[in-house]
């Protein structure tokens, strides 16, 4: 699919009488035809005004589903194409990229969503999902024939990027990126490189010091002559748009150019106030006990670790994914260094893959003792002992206790909610940074150019972090080696004779992407096409009506609605 | 485009939006949020229950909020029945009335002061004075409520010349404020006094066919 070449706009076609639409009913399997009827949805469709052409297909998004479509618009000279199956944010460049194949202009095409918003949430009632089936398609179909040929947008990338963030994905990222030849600047919060990792004794599963990994990386990336490192130093404002983003840093009024941006700010783990008893000293987090290992001084005799304290608990319901086998690498630890009795109360034992499942076998081995408790019946913490009541047994057992770890999960860094309105990117209901698309776009953000890597995202392992750092680091080189960006031509169109040049829309505009320009008829508002998200505040607030929305006009959205109150026979 | 929905027959209308803050698109929802209100005003000057517009925020992650609203709002207005029948209008009145909003709501007035709001709030209007949330509202609910009752004796007018008299039995207001808006209308060219029927005079639209954006 590296086609670049422009088509024309496939608009003279629409000869004749009114548009010649084709609608393709995805059955998608029990996806889709599991929970409503398709044929009926296709019969349906085939009575709309304009339709002329209806398809049911298996599996539309599959090579040979494209093909028919690409096929039927040849054959019936369609000239929109209205496609009933998922969600646009997965296959709506794979319907375009068919549309462009076969001629027609990508952006005749119409998706309507029957799966998400009719078989998926409605599954316990088949006829009510066919109907909203209907509904939809009848919606779409409407729209679909005010549809106007558009061209996309093309844009130029600075090579270079930023990454925000020094702890070990920042700079795995960062390292990666100047492998590949491209500028990178680099921002710490900060005065020294490392994060979290750098408060930590050994890396589980392999065992090597953290020190020495994490120093060893800070060392590379200070002397790659293609990365610029700014400590102490924090993200105030950017502006601007994939390609170029003018970002505004807090050490001094320097602006950093970049094309694309990595965050990778990480997380923290949760500090107990008041829970358990912490009190730094015999109740400590896994944190403090990294911080103990390291010194080496110190030495306990009887060890506790609790898992899940303050996790997975009503109001922070995930699951921390690192603290089990951190506490089990710490039990091996301790059962070696200190001679140290060992016991881990948990609830659920999570050590995915195979090398911690060997490291949990390791540490029974080893004589680590274990004993599962229920979130009902959390343990009973007192001076000398802790009273865990065991599930497996049936019965209260009596540990004895000298030092008692708590394992607190990481939460999200409290400059995320801040950083995250800075970059217009959202972040989920506790804080993380939330991805695009939680499998299919799990590094990206909605918003072009941006990226996010490691424990900004949600709890990781180290291994995990590094894996993310390359990821993230290889979806950004796809913009920096291209140099040029395709931006989607949803933008708002201002009629110049009708602007009376008041800047309304230029205050509103959240994107500072329509600018007064000077004219022989004086000032003009003008959208700038590149930095443009077609959000369409600019249209929905001039009051003189001057301003359209492409691809989402008065005309296309009015024709949805009345389509919406036409009464199913 | 809510009061097309409302026009079309559309017994309620639902806006969902993100939570403030997260929105994709920076402060839309915020902008959002300010129109949707405006709208509700109207809706009240109309008699129009403004319950049959809702707008609750959430984040895309929760879909089972959503749910809970959808199912709540589908009950509410499951409830209230048709457009027009809780509130007692007449089709003839709701379709005038309906009208009425929507070309209040897409006139030039009421979008400006809505787009002007932010700026009020913020930044203060070009004496640098920053308005307070309750002016705010107090400026909104004023300019709209003439902005209504202006739309609203157009559109009856529209239908048919009519005086003062039968006006504001049709539209609730009292006869010396309709007075003054007719003054107002004739002064703007959009209405005049097409004849006498014995003492009270009969108002027309204006033949000029000026309309008002």
């Amino acid at each position: 699919m590296s086609k670049r070449k422009k088509k024309g706009s496939g608009d003279s076609r629409a000869s004749g009488d009114g548009p010649r639409i084709g609608v393709f009913v995805c059955n998608c399997g029990t996806n889709i035809a599991g929970f409503m009827d398709t044929e009926d949805v296709a019969g349906y469709s085939a009575t709309l005004p304009n339709v002329v052409f209806v398809r049911e297909n298996l599996y539309s998004c599959s090579e040979a589903g494209v093909n028919d479509i690409k096929q039927a618009i040849i054959d019936n000279k369609l000239d929109r194409v209205v496609v009933a199956a998922c969600t646009p944010r997965t296959h709506e460049p794979t319907f375009r990229a068919a549309c462009k194949d076969a001629g027609l202009n990508p952006y005749h095409f119409e998706f309507v969503n029957i799966r998400e918003h009719c078989s998926w949430v409605h599954k316990e009632d088949r006829d009510l999902a066919t109907l909203k089936a209907r509904d939809l398609i009848r919606m779409g179909v409407a729209r679909s024939a005010y549809l106007e040929p558009m061209e996309p947008i093309i844009g130029n990338v600075v090579e270079r990027a930023l990454v925000v963030g020094g702890g070990i994905s920042g700079m795995t990222a960062a390292l990666e990126l100047a492998a590949r030849g491209f500028e990178v600047v680099l921002i710490e919060r900060q005065k020294h490189l490392g994060g979290l990792v750098k408060s930590l004794y050994e890396i589980y599963p392999w065992g090597e010091k953290a020190a020495d990994y994490i120093n060893g990386l800070a060392s590379r990336v200070e002397r790659n002559s293609k990365i610029r490192v700014l400590k102490a130093c924090e993200v105030t404002d950017v502006r601007g748009y994939v390609g170029k983003y003018e970002v505004t840093v807090s050490s001094g009024d320097e602006t950093v150019v970049a094309g694309i941006i990595v965050v990778a700010t990480g997380a923290r783990p949760l500090l107990p106030e008041g829970m358990f008893g912490h009190d730094s000293r015999r109740v400590i987090t896994m944190l403090e006990l990294e911080a103990m290992l390291l010194r080496s001084r110190s030495r306990r005799k009887k060890v506790v670790l609790m898992g899940c304290a303050g996790a997975r608990i009503p109001g922070r319901f995930y699951c921390s994914r690192i603290c089990c086998m951190t506490a089990i690498k710490n039990a091996i630890i301790m059962r070696k260094k200190w001679k140290a009795d060992v016991t881990v109360l948990y609830r659920d034992l999570m050590c995915y893959g195979v090398q911690n499942e060997t490291m949990l076998v390791d540490a029974k081995k080893a004589g680590v003792r274990f004993i599962n408790y229920s979130l009902e019946n959390p343990p009973v913490i007192e001076k000398d002992t802790v009273t865990v009541s065991s599930e497996i047994l049936g019965r209260d057992l009596k540990v004895p206790v000298d030092l008692l770890v708590l394992s607190t999960p990481l939460v999200p860094q409290d400059t995320n909610v801040a950083l995250s309105k800075i970059l217009k990117v959202p972040v989920d209901e506790y804080g993380f940074f939330l991805e695009a698309h939680v499998k299919l776009r799990p590094l990206d953000f909605a918003t072009d150019g941006i990226f996010v890597c490691g424990t900004a995202r949600w709890p990781a392992s180290i291994r995990e972090c590094l894996e993310q750092a390359i990821g993230a680091a290889s979806r950004a080189s796809t913009y920096l080696a291209r140099g040029e960006v395709e931006v989607e031509p949803i933008v708002s169109v201002i009629d110049e004779e009708e602007c009376r040049g008041c800047g309304l829309c230029v205050a509103l505009c959240p994107y500072g992407a329509i600018e007064l320009i000077d004219t022989e008829k004086g000032k003009k508002a003008r959208t700038i096409d590149v930095a443009c998200k077609g959000c369409g505040t600019c249209g929905a607030t001039c009051y003189r009506h001057a301003i359209r929305m492409k691809h989402y006009s008065d005309e296309q959205l009015g024709a949805q609605i009345r389509a919406a109150f036409v009464k199913d026979p | 485009m809510v009061m097309d929905a409302f026009i079309e027959g559309s017994d309620g209308v639902f806006v969902g939006a993100c939570k403030r803050g997260e929105c994709h698109y920076s402060s839309g929802n915020l902008y959002a949020e300010g129109k949707m209100d405006l709208t509700r005003r109207l809706m009240r000057l109309a008699g129009i229950n403004a319950g049959r517009l809702g707008m609750r925020m959430m984040s895309s992650a929760e879909g089972n909020k959503f749910t809970e609203f959808a199912t709540a709002f589908q009950a509410e207005i499951t409830e209230l029945g048709p457009l027009g029948r809780s509130e007692g209008i007449s089709k003839e009145d709701l379709a005038i009335k309906l009208e009425a909003c929507r070309r209040a709501l897409a006139g030039r007035k009421l979008r400006w002061v809505v787009g002007k709001v932010v700026e009020f709030k913020e930044k203060g209007n070009l004496y640098g004075e920053v308005f307070t949330e309750h002016e705010i509202g107090r400026l909104l609910e004023e300019t709209a409520m003439d902005e209504y009752r202006l739309r609203e004796i157009l559109e009856r007018l529209k239908v048919k010349p009519q005086s003062v008299k039968t006006l504001a039995s049709e539209t609730g207001t009292p006869a010396k404020v309709l007075l003054r808006q007719m003054a107002d209308l004739r002064k703007m060219g959009l209405a005049d006094i097409q004849e006498l029927d014995g003492d009270s005079a009969v108002w027309a639209l204006a033949g000029n066919g000026k309309t008002y954006e």
